[in-house]
């Protein structure tokens, strides 16, 4: 087996086994979605759909399984909606499992392009809502308050509610925090994309740190030249299911090629 | 015990068809993540670890909530004067229509030092069970972005109504002697009354929280029923004095937003001896549903944000 050239890799911190995860979704809009607006009245009625309730089904992920050891880095690529937000959460422990069981050592910290903290809320209290969330004491946040707040660069503006920030800005700052519990696993979201060059050099950094204390990352992104550089597997997510699982540069040439495909 | 790193599970638009990988059964991928002291992730604990677990959370809860509570007035110019300026608003319009209008002052020597303790103590009930309801289904984003135990978001909720609280009932103690009530030592039973008050709420709030994020409908039908209880449980009206003594009024007078009305009433107004009878009742009402409403929250741990 080819491996990650990290330290430790024989001891697995993620096990995941056939993953389903199934979403809820309510409002889904019927009419003027699917044709059965323009269908006369008694074909509508006869399909199978109830007209009052809107409720509808979404398999996001697939009988998904693979097995991460620790100080490996995994990147997820796949298009828009293929599972890979959902994929992480699940691993993160956020969503319940529909079928499948999930392992994970210590507590993963997720950081999403959405992980929209509290936004109504200052950045100040979100680094202290968001590290005590992570397992910190409000000691130690406040040991950290300093750096968290340095590393995101975000200055004065950390006192005034996040509604208020870029989304650069807001990355800047889920970033500082997440990374300031040092977790066991760090799962990162597209989250670096909306930051500039120097913020994306830092945080490349820090991945590579945090790394080194033989914590896992995952890292999602649409930016193949990201994934080659922070990771060395690679899982390529499709319409629900892990399609491909191995070494960076062969998972990410199967998946240009599939667009190539795609686009010719 | 290694996995495959060249896997390609199943074929869809990769290039070129490749052998099925030796995949870990469900039993294998166990043993391993046993092998390897790992946790399961999305499944319960047992009730006593989830009760430590929460209690090891009590800082997320204290700085969810006053930052909550304190956010809850920041949206406008005149910030935090609102919250009090908002309860003595309510008391004299409600006043306007139950006192001048209505006249329900029926029974009561001092109509309204009654009706501001009807209106803010069940005001504080109302809005921790609406905001308890939705404890978890509101704050879907926070769920789905940070892992603790559930049960501090209703923990929380409730907090955050009553640190809103807090100055409306700052007020209350302003209003009374104004009212004409004398000073007594009993006024020193009004934090007990609403310690057993938020028990109350607390036990509400996991009981709706877990309803309404099984079926999302529910959480319309809370708001219809606080109002149908702010009319039966004698915020304008004595319930004695027009539902008589029989077993109606009893009802009426022992079911929990009544009782701790009552207890409140016992305590700052002279008209109402405290009896034994309403502070047991609320004391009673506030351990039993926190106690079997946290145990009926922990059975849907594990399930919250999944929809
Ligand atoms: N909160 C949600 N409620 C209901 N369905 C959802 C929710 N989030 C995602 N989905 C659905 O799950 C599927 C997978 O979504 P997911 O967000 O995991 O995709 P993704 O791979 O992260 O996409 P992207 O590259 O755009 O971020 C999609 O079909 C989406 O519609
Ligand atoms: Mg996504």
């Amino acid at each position: 087996m080819e491996a990650a050239d990290v330290a430790d890799t024989t001891s697995p911190s993620v096990v995941c086994s056939g993953l389903d995860i199934v979403y809820t979704v309510f409002g889904a809009k019927q009419k003027g979605t699917d044709t059965g607006g323009e269908l006369p009245l008694v074909e509508r009625l006869l399909t199978k759909r109830n007209p009052v309730s809107s409720v509808r089904k979404v398999h996001a992920v697939k009988d998904v399984s693979f097995v991460v050891n620790h100080g490996e880095a995994v990147g997820i690529i796949g298009r828009n909606g293929s599972g890979k937000s959902t994929l992480l959460r699940a691993v993160a422990g956020l969503m319940p499992p529909t079928n499948g069981r999930v392992w994970a050592s210590g507590r993963p910290s997720l950081l999403g392009v959405n992980a929209v903290l509290l936004t109504g809320l200052t950045g100040a209290k979100n680094v202290m809502i968001g590290g005590l969330a992570l397992g910190l004491t409000p000691r130690q946040v406040r040991e950290r308050y300093d750096d968290i707040v340095d590393f995101s660069g975000i200055g004065d503006f950390v006192n005034l509610p996040m509604s208020a920030y870029s989304s650069g800005m807001g990355a800047r700052l889920r970033f500082a925090i997440s990374t300031a519990a040092a977790p066991d696993i760090l799962m990162i979201d597209e989250a670096l994309a909306t930051g500039d060059a120097e913020f994306q050099a830092r945080s490349r950094d820090r991945i590579a740190e945090i790394r080194r204390d033989a914590s896992t990352v995952f890292l999602v992104s649409h930016s193949n030249a990201a994934i080659r550089e922070s990771c060395d597997r690679v899982l390529w997510m499709e319409q629900g299911r892990l399609v491909m699982d191995g070494p960076t540069d062969e998972v990410v040439r199967a998946y240009e090629q599939s667009h190539r495909k795609a686009t010719a | 015990m290694t996995i495959g790193h060249s896997n390609v599970v199943e074929d869809v638009e990769a290039p070129a068809a490749r052998t099925e990988p030796a995949r870990l059964t469900p039993e294998e991928a166990a043993a391993l993540a046993r092998g390897a002291g790992l946790e399961e992730l999305g499944v319960r604990p047992g009730l006593l670890g989830y009760a430590r677990e929460v209690w090891s959370y009590r800082h997320l809860v204290w700085h969810l909530s006053s930052a909550q509570a304190w956010a809850t007035n920041q949206n406008n110019y005149l910030g935090q004067l609102w919250a009090v300026l908002n309860p003595l608003l309510l008391v004299g319009s409600y006043y306007l229509i139950f006192g001048l209008l209505l006249k329900t002052r029926g029974g009561t020597s001092n109509y309204i030092a009654f009706l501001t303790i009807g209106i803010f103590v069940f005001g504080y009930s109302a809005s921790a069970i609406i905001a308890g309801s939705r404890a978890v289904v509101g704050q879907i984003g926070l769920v789905r972005a940070l892992r603790f135990p559930r049960a501090v978001l209703p923990i929380s909720v409730t907090l955050t109504q009553f640190l809103v609280n807090v100055p409306a009932f700052a007020v209350l103690m302003v209003m009374i002697p104004l009212t004409g009530e004398p000073f007594s030592p009993h006024w020193l039973l009004f934090p007990v009354a609403l310690v057993f008050q938020s028990l109350i709420n607390l036990g509400l709030a996991f009981f709706l929280a877990r309803v309404v994020n099984a079926a999302r409908d529910s959480a319309n039908l809370v708001p219809v029923g606080v109002r149908l209880a702010r009319y039966v449980s004698g915020v304008f009206f004595s319930i004695p004095h027009y539902a008589g003594h029989g077993l109606l009024s009893a009802v009426l007078l022992y079911q929990p937003l009544a009782v701790s009305m009552t207890t409140a009433r016992e305590a700052l107004m002279d008209q109402y001896p405290l009896t034994w009878g309403s502070w047991v009742a609320a004391a009673a009402w506030g351990v039993a549903l926190s106690v079997t409403g946290i145990v009926f929250f922990w059975r849907g741990e594990g399930r919250y944000g999944s929809s």
